[in-house]
């Protein structure tokens, strides 16, 4: 099973084919203005005032979007808050990117004419990288070269009996298929973390797992607040999940039936290929960035929505240079966003198709998004602000 | 009158996800895998949401996907909706937690 895609020199196949401009900030943004094809982030997290563990995961977010299999050059600019710190230094980032064997030029304002001549500069730059990375083409590409991430949102009932199973589906294939898959939301492994943890690779990777929930309980208990009154979400419990227990347990069927191979850090590259949970945050405008920033081409929202008044689909690019593909299983949702929905899984609870049938589908759409078919997010240009998830506090 | 539909998740459970609304004193079929439970709504279950299987006493352990998603804060009867109002979560409380309690 094959997927045209380009290339890259350290051996991983993008499905699209960006200029990436970083940090976010002013002369990013007037660069991709300027020039087709360059993508930015829109962020407050810049990394000042932040503590060198939060920069780290800043700094891993931008190397880690640079190196992203979607992403064919990149520029770096020096006009950011958080340039000073050793972390974010710009040198530092173009390093760190260059390592795929990718185009990356850095301008400084400093250096190159002041704020709007590093901007002259790195529409210079930018349009030169344009031009030259779409002389490449796209080849066949083994299904196994994707890495995804998923996150659930707005869960109801029929997520975890469909949507969810769906994506778990596409996940145990995507394995199989020697894929990276990818999931988190460590609040929703809360009861249902202990089964999780015995699928370990190794108990060491049970044991982690069971460490990063207990972390997140802590923190809840410690809050003085019943989680419920936070998490299960408002929408959530519109739509009849009761607890969040009850959330975690249909939540974890994303996951598949597949071995864990790691706990990763938010936004930290995989060593190897399989399934990976990942120790983050459920917020949609942080977990699919830091998806894309560990290598994921591609990043799944599996939507219930029944519990959403009006509009669910979030028009939004949160992962900045990997497509958004829209999943769900309701058909109330379905019928209220159908310029939104990429994907419709809910024929499994209708009887009209087998989870197998259903799976296929979602392979099937996986594949010609990664050829290049646009998401229905795609479309738009609008780009929602990034949430880096950092967890110290601020100084 | 025919039967509403409704998913029992795991035979462990002690709720079923009804997969249509319906209305009270309506009869519910709940399938698991080929056995199939009626039970009669003495309540309007909305499309998603749980119907109780059993008498559940206050205090008990209530089950979907064969875990335990939290426990009745009150009985609840044969029939009847299974939600906030008469569950509530374990996990997370920190509402509950004491400073001596908490690690």
């Amino acid at each position: 099973m094959n997927f045209l895609g380009y290339a890259r020199p350290d051996g991983s196949a993008g499905i699209r084919n960006y200029v990436l401009v970083i940090p976010g900030g002013f002369v990013a943004s007037k660069i991709c203005d300027s020039v087709v094809g360059a993508k930015t982030i829109y962020t407050a997290d810049h990394g000042s005032g932040r503590t060198k563990n939060d920069r780290e995961t800043i700094a891993r977010v931008l190397t880690g979007l640079g190196r992203n299999p979607n992403v064919g050059a990149v520029v770096v600019h020096a006009a950011s808050p958080g340039a000073g710190y050793p972390e974010l230094a710009p040198e530092r980032l173009a390093e760190e990117i260059a390592q795929s064997g990718k185009p990356v030029a850095v301008v400084d304002p400093a250096k190159d004419g002041g704020t709007f001549g590093a901007i002259e500069k790195g529409i210079k730059i930018a349009r030169r990288f344009s031009y030259e990375i779409s002389q490449q083409r796209r080849v066949p590409c083994d299904f196994g070269r994707l890495a995804i991430g998923v996150k659930c949102g707005y869960s109801d009932p029929t997520s975890g009996l469909a949507g969810n199973p769906a994506v778990g589906y596409l996940y145990d294939r995507l394995v199989e298929a020697g894929g990276v898959a990818m999931f988190g939301e460590t609040t929703e492994l809360i009861g249902a973390e202990h089964s999780l943890a015995l699928r370990g690779r190794t108990e060491e990777v049970g044991r982690q797992l069971l460490k990063a929930v207990e972390v997140i309980e802590n923190l809840a208990k410690a809050s003085g607040q019943d989680i419920r009154s936070v998490n299960p979400v408002p929408s959530n419990i519109a739509a009849g999940i009761t607890t969040l227990e009850e959330k975690s347990l249909g939540a974890v069927h994303k996951a598949g039936t597949a071995p864990i191979e790691g706990v990763l850090k938010y936004a930290e590259r995989p060593t190897g290929r399989g399934l990976y949970f990942v120790d983050n945050w459920m917020g949609h405008l942080s977990i699919f960035l830091g998806y894309a920033a560990a290598g994921a081409q591609l990043v799944v929202f599996q939507l219930g929505g029944g519990g959403t008044p009006g509009r669910t689909i979030l028009e939004s690019t949160p992962a900045v240079v990997a497509p958004l593909l829209w999943a769900t299983a309701n058909p109330i949702t379905l019928a209220r966003s159908e310029d939104g929905v990429d994907y419709y899984s809910g024929t499994v609870i209708e009887g009209r198709e087998t989870p197998e049938q259903v799976g296929e589908r979602l392979v099937k759409t996986v594949l010609d998004t990664a050829s290049g078919t646009r998401t229905r997010s795609e479309t738009l240009n609008y780009v929602d602000p990034a949430q880096v998830y950092t967890r110290e506090p601020v100084f | 009158m025919e039967a509403k539909r409704a998913l029992i998740i795991s035979p462990k459970d002690n709720v079923a996800t009804v997969l249509q609304d319906v209305e009270a004193g309506a009869t519910i079929a709940a399938r698991q895998g080929a056995d199939v439970r009626e039970v009669v709504a003495l309540e309007k279950i909305p499309f998603g949401f749980k119907v109780a299987l059993t008498d559940i006493p206050r205090g008990a352990a209530v089950y979907k996907y064969g875990e335990i998603i939290g426990k009745s804060s009150q009985p609840i009867g044969k029939g009847e909706l299974v939600h906030v109002h008469n569950v509530e979560g374990t996990r997370g409380r920190g509402d509950l937690a004491t400073q001596g309690a908490q690690q």
